[in-house]
């Protein structure tokens, strides 16, 4: 057994409880692979990550990320939370903007930009791609959104890492009221090999220039609170339809206030195309952690 | 935002991972009742505590326990956590052995013996009635008993403060090789409004004299971990019958096993017929929570 600082936070979060939490352990040489499983199932949270030394002389920091069930090569709530830790824990220079994350999938810039007394993390995202449109599962999508009314886009599967369907509905009403056919949208997943539906609308109601909502009923969570990689997919299909809400690219998301959070995803697409995720994050806990 | 001591325990544990884990505010004075219920959903553990000053004179300490969705009037798990956190934060200190719990339920002993990673927190337990003796052959029975391989004494459904259905089945290794059937425990579950169904077996382990498993079938299907209510109606259906094992009045039994924990329970039943349930609890995370 064997003893570590650890630090519980609320990624894309501008207050405690409103976004997504995180496990963070540190100084985890002392683990191994299946201790930081272990851990990981115990704790229950949607993600922990773990810190390790770099591998990489590019590289500030590395972490591992774990489910309760297994390990993600990587994730983009818990990439914006461990970049906060990193900084806050001082094991890098606070005043540098950009960090570079090692990770199973590799290195991963990181954005960091402050604002007042906030530090605000933004991460680059796997470049997302279009696998298939509506019109090759009809019959399914059809039932999936049934008594939806959509929006000007054509729904469409992306993939950035994890593959989304996505659903432009008519306005932000529909999105906040949609009462999800779980069945149906498991049925279209399960056959196209999905993680997940994510419907979305425009607004102009108040900062928020997107909401979004997200469904994973075939992967034993009905509706996530806050979701990067969807968030990530929709900006590229909006892109990609010259769609882009907000200015120079970048647009303000929100999403999980029909679960009681309140999540908010910064979300840019910048002159090269890439997509980057980010937010606040709040630290809830802080101790130390045995195991 | 307030900084609060914060503790996240296992227990019913002889190491950490081992046992049911359970989050603990400490100073919880100042927190309204949404605060309390929105910091139990996002620990998302199985029960969340809050320790407040005793407002009976003949109290140790106040606490308040909530699941991630509603407030829990008494639970035995969070009960032996929660002591222990209150010994080892130094807030109360036991008289003649004996702590005194203040809950929405009422006042509620607990009994502590030992020191340090040996010591063993018990609570006492609801009293439990017998509400039905049921024959092997009962029709509401048929489906979850159907693959089981039956010990000696017959089905009964408890009450005690929670109604749980208590099978007996042949031995250890059938025990923990069954499979529940998951849509006959939630179907009993409903319609004997019972949490479901626990089955046990004796044991020739020197540590421990029964495995148990309790099969939670309503409102979700779950298999708990450690289920310190269960086991105290076991405890008091086997004294009924004259069919205690161990001696004394006391004996351990081992659960979770099966669903990747590892826990030991201590049952005793004393003179005047009350059964205490508890065991030992380990320290994870300790720290502060600012919400």
């Amino acid at each position: 057994m064997t003893q570590h600082r650890y630090l519980q936070l609320d990624v894309l979060a501008q207050r405690a409880g409103a976004g997504n939490p995180l496990g963070v352990v540190f100084d985890a040489e002392g683990l191994d692979s299946a201790a930081m499983q272990a851990y990981a199932a115990w704790a229950n949270l949607s993600e922990t990550i773990f810190f390790l030394p770099p591998t990489s002389a590019d590289a500030d920091y590395r972490i591992r990320i774990f489910t309760p069930r297994q390990e993600l090569p990587f994730a983009g709530h818990p990439s914006v939370g461990a970049a906060w830790a990193v900084i806050d824990a001082g094991l890098v220079d606070a005043n540098k903007q950009g960090l570079v994350q090692e990770c199973k999938a590799g290195l991963l810039p990181v954005r960091v930009e402050k604002r007042g007394s906030e530090r605000l993390i933004h991460v680059r995202t796997p470049r997302a791609t279009r696998l298939a449109g509506g019109e090759d599962f009809p019959d399914l999508l059809r039932a999936a959104t049934a008594g939806l009314p959509g929006g000007t886009l054509v729904p469409a599967l992306w993939n950035n890492g994890p593959s989304w369907w996505l659903v432009q509905l008519a306005d932000e009403a529909t999105v906040r009221t949609m009462i999800p056919d779980l069945a149906a949208i498991a049925a279209l997943t399960g056959t196209s090999e999905a993680v997940g539906l994510a419907v979305f609308a425009r607004t102009d109601a108040g900062e928020h220039d997107v909401v979004v909502r997200a469904y994973c009923p075939a992967d034993g969570i009905p509706e996530d609170p806050v979701t990067g990689s969807a968030n990530a997919c929709v900006a590229a299909m909006l892109q990609a339809s010259d769609a882009l809400p907000g200015n120079a690219g970048r647009y303000l998301a929100s999403q999980g206030r029909e679960m009681g959070r309140d999540g908010s995803i910064e979300v840019e697409v910048d002159a090269q195309g890439e997509v980057w995720i980010g937010g606040r994050v709040q630290a809830v806990i802080r101790g130390r952690v045995d195991w | 935002m307030t900084s609060r001591r914060f503790v996240q325990l296992d227990v019913f544990a002889d190491r950490p991972g081992a046992g049911n884990p359970l989050a603990v505010v400490l100073d919880a004075e100042g927190l309204d009742d949404g605060t309390m219920q929105d910091i139990a959903r996002w620990t998302r553990l199985p029960e969340t505590t809050f320790v407040f000053p005793a407002s009976h004179p003949d109290a140790s300490y106040g606490i308040r326990m909530f699941s991630p969705r509603r407030e829990v009037p008494f639970a035995g798990h969070p009960s032996v956590g929660t002591a222990h956190a209150v010994l080892e934060a130094g807030i109360a200190t036991p008289g003649d052995g004996l702590l005194v719990q203040e809950g929405i339920a009422g006042l509620l002993p607990l009994r502590v013996q030992g020191v340090g990673r040996a010591r063993t927190i018990a609570v006492r337990t609801p009293r439990s009635r017998v509400m039905e003796v049921a024959a092997a052959d009962d029709a509401r029975l048929r489906e979850v008993l159907r693959s089981l391989p039956l010990g000696n004494l017959p089905p009964v459904l408890m009450e005690g403060g929670r109604r749980w259905w208590l099978v007996e089945l042949r031995d250890e290794a059938s025990l923990r090789a069954a499979t529940p059937p998951w849509e006959a425990i939630a179907e009993l579950a409903s319609s004997t409004e019972s949490m479901g169904v626990c089955v046990f077996a004796r044991s020739a382990d020197r540590v421990y004299f029964l495995a148990v498993r309790a099969w939670v079938g309503a409102p979700a299907q779950f298999e708990d971990a450690a289920s310190g209510a269960a086991n105290a109606t076991l405890a008091a259906w086997l004294a009924s019958r004259d069919a205690m094992p161990g001696s004394d009045g006391r004996y351990r039994i081992s659960q979770g096993r099966e669903v990747g924990h590892d826990a030991i329970i201590e049952l005793h039943v004393d003179d005047a017929g009350e059964v205490w349930s508890g065991g030992r609890v380990c320290n994870v995370v300790s720290g502060t929570i600012d919400w």
